[in-house]
């Protein structure tokens, strides 16, 4: 026999210590990396702030370096609306329009369009003389592939928004397109910039399988940048296109993505210069880092991962009790979501009004029923619906468990008890939307660049699941019905801002959901980087750095 | 040897098998389904039904699974559903990383933990005993992202001596032997996170082994005639000493790993670690099956190994 003893009491040790060491590790360990996965909020917001720096003369040359938390694995942004591809590849691409700070449509692409007066079809003119990364020209013919081969089957929020509704595609001739409807739709012009829409190049994909081309990895686009590298797991490298059809844009030379998982990391990197910009800080660093003058925070509405997004909860209107309006009111006096701002979002955002984030001018509407905090009006509410001793459960990802813990907290002193059920993002989803096994939900809407693209969807009884960020709470109201399909067929827009009012209006009365939070998350980049256009998906265009 | 090492090979075959069944069934039965996780924010019906029969997942299990097995014993491992290549390349790009983190941190505990172990075991009970102990007891107990964080904020934050994050500069602009030494800047933070349990593990398990040499009679016959201290303590008393480390540190890969994946996390270290994550997240099948079956691959031939020299060293373990 080999003597073991002394070795035997070493590794008894070891084994207790890491039991020890472990049980912390393992539940900090479900949550790590950033909390914006697709389809979890990554923008929201006020009108961005115009850097003050914007009078300055840009300069020419240097490298910009941008963190982005995960790596995008193909670089086809029109396979996906995964945010982490749009936040790399959209840079190489354009498309038809572009907005601008105010989310409006501009000339990209496009030079001009035209829009039947009876709202059914949309005739785009394209931009004479562009061409292609690889040299070949940019032509109608482009687009008509783009939308019909890989857009309307893999662009999963063009593809719901637009299969059933768009009539067909012409391509009268090389420079004019022309969109055809089935009725009169409004909201075409703010799903065609390249977040939503990325124009491909036909001649690299047709006729060959679209999800395993090789230009997936090595895109070929027309936008300011051209790909140059792609590390795995690392970076990619793209680099100034000399012909790109902006002239003396862009300013940069090159652009490097630099995949870092954690945000903590990537910020400590940034404080160290080693890189330039990150679309996701930290929440307790942003009190010390509005003070720094080696870097500055903004605010957009919007962005690759979605525009004007709601953290909002949502009822389970099959299961009684929650099917008393009384008893959804408890809820909305009882939360505090002036605690949920400060100590979750670290003030990154403003209360919510209702469906419609008070950032979309147009379409927003202030006067609606309101529900301040107040925990003597919550149990008056119970009390009027004659519930007593209420228990429910509250699903939710592990991106919202702090403010699941929040309303536990809260409601527990109306008396009613929150029972969280916390799961990652993928299997809550699923347990939300498509098994409907949930007494309360969360998630983040984003609204998108018009109500029709991200609002409707919550609302309307003809999208009550089995799909992810569906009408969850299962609501069901003929009016509303009517007033969001007015919506998307009206084409004035004071019409249509009407309409919109009248909605929140309502949905504020009928309570399906309850609005917690606008969220506004900071970008943050180095304070001699100026004029990215954070709000948008061709994020580098413009950009320039006082080094070089 | 020849039947103990054809005996332990069988085994270790019936353990892969059993694994990937089971890694299999666990994954697909496990609430979270890929096409939701693929569609993101929105999607409708057709379209979850298109992807399902695209990537076969409207089959039964059993089915699946057979189909699965099969392709993988002719070498197809699949693609990756959300990063649309195959799998085995998304894979093999990210091992090199890996490799050389896993390399150098290992190499760095092992140097590091024997030496440690070795001036604890000769003087017990002293200062430098004690003080050795009580800190190789914390570095075990540490989660590896807690100190990566740690040594971050000190070491690269405040004193600035060495990069944050990634395995290469950023901006680039390295060649040759500056790009090695660049590598090497990048690599000293993470290999010392990862390597410090293992020197804890190896400095104690090596202390132990030492202490007890040192009590054996062909120990003090050697100083008896007259060998100085050193060559006692390296030449004769460690490798017996050795001989339980190795066990033990061979049986300790599986966490090592694990230890790996936080790590990579931590400093955006471009290996297997982040990609693991990911395709969890997302239900990647393929990627996620993939590299399941690497690891347990990776474990078993690391026990088979360890096994190996195991019985080399010590004849009486071939025939039990």
């Amino acid at each position: 026999m080999i003597r073991l003893g002394n070795v035997r009491r070493e590794a008894l040790l070891l084994l207790t210590a890491a039991v020890v060491a472990c049980a912390p590790a393992a539940q900090m360990g479900a949550t790590p990396g950033p909390s914006t996965p697709s389809g979890q909020p990554t923008a929201g917001g006020t009108a961005p702030q115009v850097p003050a720096a914007q009078a300055l003369v840009p300069k020419r040359g240097g490298k910009l370096v941008i963190a982005t938390g995960s790596d995008p694995g193909q670089l086809n942004p029109g396979l996906t609306t995964v945010s982490g591809v749009h936040l790399v590849a959209d840079n190489m691409f354009n498309g038809l329009i572009q907005f601008d700070q105010k989310l409006d449509p501009q000339p990209n692409l496009a030079e001009r369009w035209q829009v039947a007066p009876d709202g059914k079809s949309y005739t785009f003119f394209l931009r004479k003389g562009v061409k292609w990364h690889d040299g070949q020209p940019f032509t109608a013919a482009d687009v008509k592939f783009t939308f019909e081969e890989v857009l309307l089957k893999y662009h999963s929020r063009t593809k719901a928004g637009l299969e059933n509704v768009l009539a067909g595609i012409d391509t009268p001739d090389e420079t004019t397109v022309l969109f055809r409807f089935k009725e009169p739709y409004a909201p075409l012009l703010r799903r065609l910039d390249v977040v939503e829409a990325p124009i491909l190049p036909r001649h690299v994909y047709a006729g060959k399988d679209i999800q395993t081309n090789d230009a997936n990895l090595k895109p070929i686009g027309t936008g300011p940048f051209k790909f140059a590298e792609y590390v795995k797991g690392d970076r990619i490298r793209m680099v100034r296109n000399p012909d790109y059809f902006k002239p003396g844009l862009p300013y940069l030379d090159e652009v490097i993505f630099r995949i870092i998982p954690q945000n903590t990391t990537a910020l400590l990197a940034l404080e160290q210069g080693e890189v330039d910009y990150a679309s996701d800080v930290p929440g307790p660093e942003i009190a010390r880092l509005q003070s720094s003058k080696a870097v500055s925070l903004v605010k957009a509405p919007a962005g690759p991962g979605g525009s004007f997004c709601i953290d909002q909860m949502f009822f389970n209107l099959s299961r009684p009790p929650l099917d008393k309006l009384e008893v959804r009111q408890a809820f909305a006096y009882g939360i505090n979501r002036q605690q949920v701002l400060d100590q979750v979002r670290f003030g990154q955002g403003r209360i919510a009004t209702g469906p419609i984030a008070s950032t979309m001018g147009w379409a927003y509407n202030p006067n609606v029923t309101k529900y301040e905090f107040s925990v003597a009006k919550a149990k008056e509410a119970l009390a009027k619906a004659g519930v007593s001793n209420l228990a429910v459960t509250f699903v939710q990802a592990t991106a919202f468990q702090r403010i699941a813990e929040v309303v536990k907290q809260n409601m527990a002193e109306v008396g009613v008890k929150v029972e969280l059920k916390t799961l990652d993002v993928t299997a809550a989803n699923e347990q939300m939307f498509v098994r409907k096994d949930f007494d309360l939900g969360i998630g983040s809407y984003c609204g998108g660049p018009d109500p029709e693209v991200g609002v409707t969807r919550a609302y309307v009884s003809s999208n009550i699941g089995p799909i992810v960020f569906s009408n969850g709470a299962g609501y069901r109201n003929t009016r509303v019905d009517e007033l969001f399909a007015q919506g998307a067929s009206t084409v004035d827009q004071a019409q249509r801002t009407r309409l919109y009012g009248e909605i929140q209006d309502q949905l504020t009365k009928d309570l399906p959901y309850w609005w917690l939070t606008e969220t506004e998350l900071f970008r943050i980049h180095r304070a001699e980087i100026h004029d990215l256009r954070v709000w948008a998906g061709d994020l580098a265009e413009r950009a320039w750095t006082e080094k070089s | 040897m020849a039947a103990y090492i054809a005996r332990r090979l069988v085994q270790a075959a019936g353990v892969v098998l059993a694994v990937v069944t089971l890694v299999f069934a666990l994954i697909h039965l496990a609430p979270g389904d890929p096409i939701y996780a693929l569609a993101g924010e929105s999607g409708n019906a057709a379209y979850y039904a298109e992807m399902r029969a695209h990537f076969g997942l409207d089959r039964p299990l059993p089915e699946q699974f057979l189909i699965y097995v099969s392709d993988v014993l002719r070498g197809d491992f699949g693609r990756s559903y959300v990063q649309k290549q195959p799998v085995m390349q998304v894979i093999l790009a990210r091992v090199p990383a890996t490799a050389l983190l896993l390399f150098t941190a290992l190499t760095l505990a092992s140097a590091l933990g024997i030496f440690v172990g070795v001036e604890a075991g000769r003087r017990p009970g002293s200062l430098v005993d004690i003080g050795i102990r009580i800190g190789t007891l914390l570095a075990f107990c540490a989660p590896a992202f807690w100190m990566g964080q740690l040594l971050l904020l000190l070491f690269g934050a405040r004193l600035g001596w060495f990069p944050i994050q990634g395995m290469v500069t950023a901006r680039g602009g390295y060649h040759g032997f500056a790009y090695v030494l660049d590598v090497a800047r990048h690599l000293v933070l993470p290999a010392v996170t990862l390597g410090l349990l293992q020197i804890a593990l190896i400095a104690r398990l090596t202390r132990a082994g030492v202490r007890e040499s040192l009590a054996e009679d062909y120990v003090r016959t050697a100083g008896a005639k007259g060998l100085g201290a050193g060559a006692v303590i390296y030449r004769h008393a460690l490798p017996n000493a050795l001989l339980p480390v190795v066990t033990v540190v061979g049986g300790h890969v599986g966490s090592f790993i694990t230890g790996a994946v936080l790590t990579e996390i931590v400093f955006a270290w471009p290996g297997l670690g982040r990609l693991l994550y990911d395709a969890t997240l997302s239900r990647d099948y393929p990627l996620l099956m993939a590299m399941f079956e690497l690891a347990t691959v990776f474990v078993v031939v690391a026990n088979l190994v360890t096994d190996l020299i195991y019985a080399a060293l010590d004849p009486r373990v071939r025939y039990r």
